[in-house]
């Protein structure tokens, strides 16, 4: 059978840095034919460095959060905001929440981000004589971070009765964690007299966190 | 926006020849570079606090919002006092003017305790908000749609309170008040009605002592600031002192029907 127009075989240009060509060049068949396989090899990036999901950053600003006695690190969080960590706290709360019986996903992620959006504005109003190097993709990553108590809440409140005054208290504890945790990664560089404030902000935003979980 | 377009265009469409430099950088195609850039770029443009678009777009209209945001604490913690407990307020209520720059313009909160922010009416619908949603979740009935309901509610309400206290205004002559301080004015009734919200969570019927006695102290303070707004306006205030009464009366007694409609939740 005749061709009608010519179809140029496929050529992939070998000056440019990092393709696959230069050590697999992938194999030309010819019109019509299935392409062979081509096994990736060492050169390319691996999949989590191409998405910047940095897992032992992640970690590292885990562990930092999680003893609650010791002050989480603001320097940690300052230079490195990611958005990966917060992403994983979401869906495990949204797992919990699933195990409890409540289909929290959507609601979860649009809350942390209107919240998010509120906290930067209202951080953005104080400290602007000073400029804050806190910008919206930091404070989403704070917020974020700052969800890893209501994770771990989500979690125990499976295990606590319904309704009941215990998990009021527990739930406040856990929002007092959350504030503590938000309020010292974020007003690291406002004034003092301005933390009170701010802990309040952060407050509200974790206490509708906890209303997600105790009801 | 360009930006944005141009590098998911390339994304999209991948010529074998291009030059190699696109190829390489972290921010090409749909990635989670484009997500932080982006979030930085357009959030400290729209709602940073040296932003343009708030500097230039909106000063037509609203006054400069940092003003308002001047607070401390213990500022916080006064105002709340007047807004709740109006009757102890003992001294003036007139709003301190310096002289800037040849025109007299008022002091910031953090150095008058009688000058309007926008913290506190923030705060106070947040608290509003996170209440409403405990009460909702005490009576069972809780949902995220629910939350959300009460969420326009509430903005419902200040808009209500807004519109109120401006043809107020308008209507007894000073209506070039600037709009963020009736914004904070018709806010400042939120914290009341969270605070009876509290107590109606714990108990039913210390509501029905509680919320006519923040409705009224709402109303006074509102009363006594309008007052003084009128006074700071270009037209005699005596002109019509009857019917300046009968306006203000009228703004003290629809606090009631106002935030007995906030903080009723049932619905």
């Amino acid at each position: 059978m005749e061709w009608d127009f010519p179809v140029p075989p496929v050529v992939f240009d070998v000056s440019i840095p990092n393709y696959r060509q230069q050590h697999h060049p992938i194999p030309e068949t010819g019109p019509l034919q299935p392409p062979a396989p081509v096994f990736p090899d060492d050169d390319e990036r691996p999949l989590l460095e191409e998405l910047d999901i940095d897992l032992g950053l992640v970690w590292r600003k885990t562990i930092s959060i999680l003893h609650p006695l010791r002050s989480a690190d603001p320097a940690l969080h300052a230079e490195n905001a990611d958005l990966s960590g917060p992403f994983l706290f979401v869906l495990a709360f949204g797992v919990f929440q699933l195990l409890a019986g409540k289909l929290h996903f959507g609601v979860a992620l649009g809350w942390v981000t209107v919240a998010s959006v509120f906290l930067y504005f209202v951080f953005s109003k104080f400290s602007a004589g000073r400029r804050g190097d806190v910008n919206l993709y930091r404070c989403l990553s704070l917020v974020g971070y700052g969800m890893l108590p209501m994770v771990i809440f989500s979690a125990v409140s499976l295990f606590l009765p319904r309704g009941g005054k215990l998990i009021f208290g527990v739930a406040m504890g856990f929002v007092l964690w959350s504030t503590r945790v938000c309020t010292r990664l974020l007003a690291s560089g406002a004034a003092d007299e301005h933390r009170g404030l701010i802990a309040y902000a952060c407050c509200l935003v974790y206490m509708i966190f906890s209303l997600l979980v105790v009801f | 926006m360009a930006a944005m377009n141009s590098e998911l265009g390339g994304y999209a469409g991948r010529p074998p020849n291009a030059q190699p430099n696109p190829f390489e950088s972290a921010m090409y195609g749909a990635g989670p570079g484009l997500i932080r850039t982006g979030l930085g770029a357009y959030g400290e443009k729209f709602l940073g606090s040296s932003s343009e678009f708030m500097q230039s777009n909106i000063t037509q209209y609203l006054s400069d919002p940092q003003y308002y945001f001047q607070v401390n604490s213990q500022y916080v913690r006064n105002k709340l006092k007047v807004i709740l407990f109006p009757f102890f307020h003992r001294g003036h209520w007139t709003r301190i003017t310096e002289p800037v720059g040849g025109r007299l313009s008022y002091k910031p909160p953090i150095q008058d305790i009688n000058a309007p922010d926008l913290y506190i009416p923030l705060m106070a619908f947040g608290t509003y908000i996170v209440i409403a949603g405990y009460a909702l979740g005490v009576l069972g009935k809780f949902t995220p749609e629910a939350l959300t309901l009460q969420f326009s509610r509430g903005l419902v309400g200040w808009f209500l309170q807004v519109v109120l206290i401006k043809g107020l205004l308008y209507s007894l002559g000073s209506g070039e008040a600037p709009l963020l301080d009736i914004v904070a004015y018709a806010g400042y009734g939120f914290a009341g009605t969270s605070l009876a919200m509290l107590a109606r969570i714990f108990w039913s019927y210390l509501y029905y002592f509680i919320m006519p006695w923040f409705c009224l102290c709402t109303g006074v303070f509102l009363v006594k600031t309008m007052k003084r707004v009128l006074l700071g306006g270009p037209r005699s205030y005596e002109r019509h002192p009857s019917r300046n009464h009968y306006f203000l009366l009228f703004l003290a007694v629809v606090q009631f029907p106002m935030l007995f409609w906030l903080g009723n939740i049932s619905a």
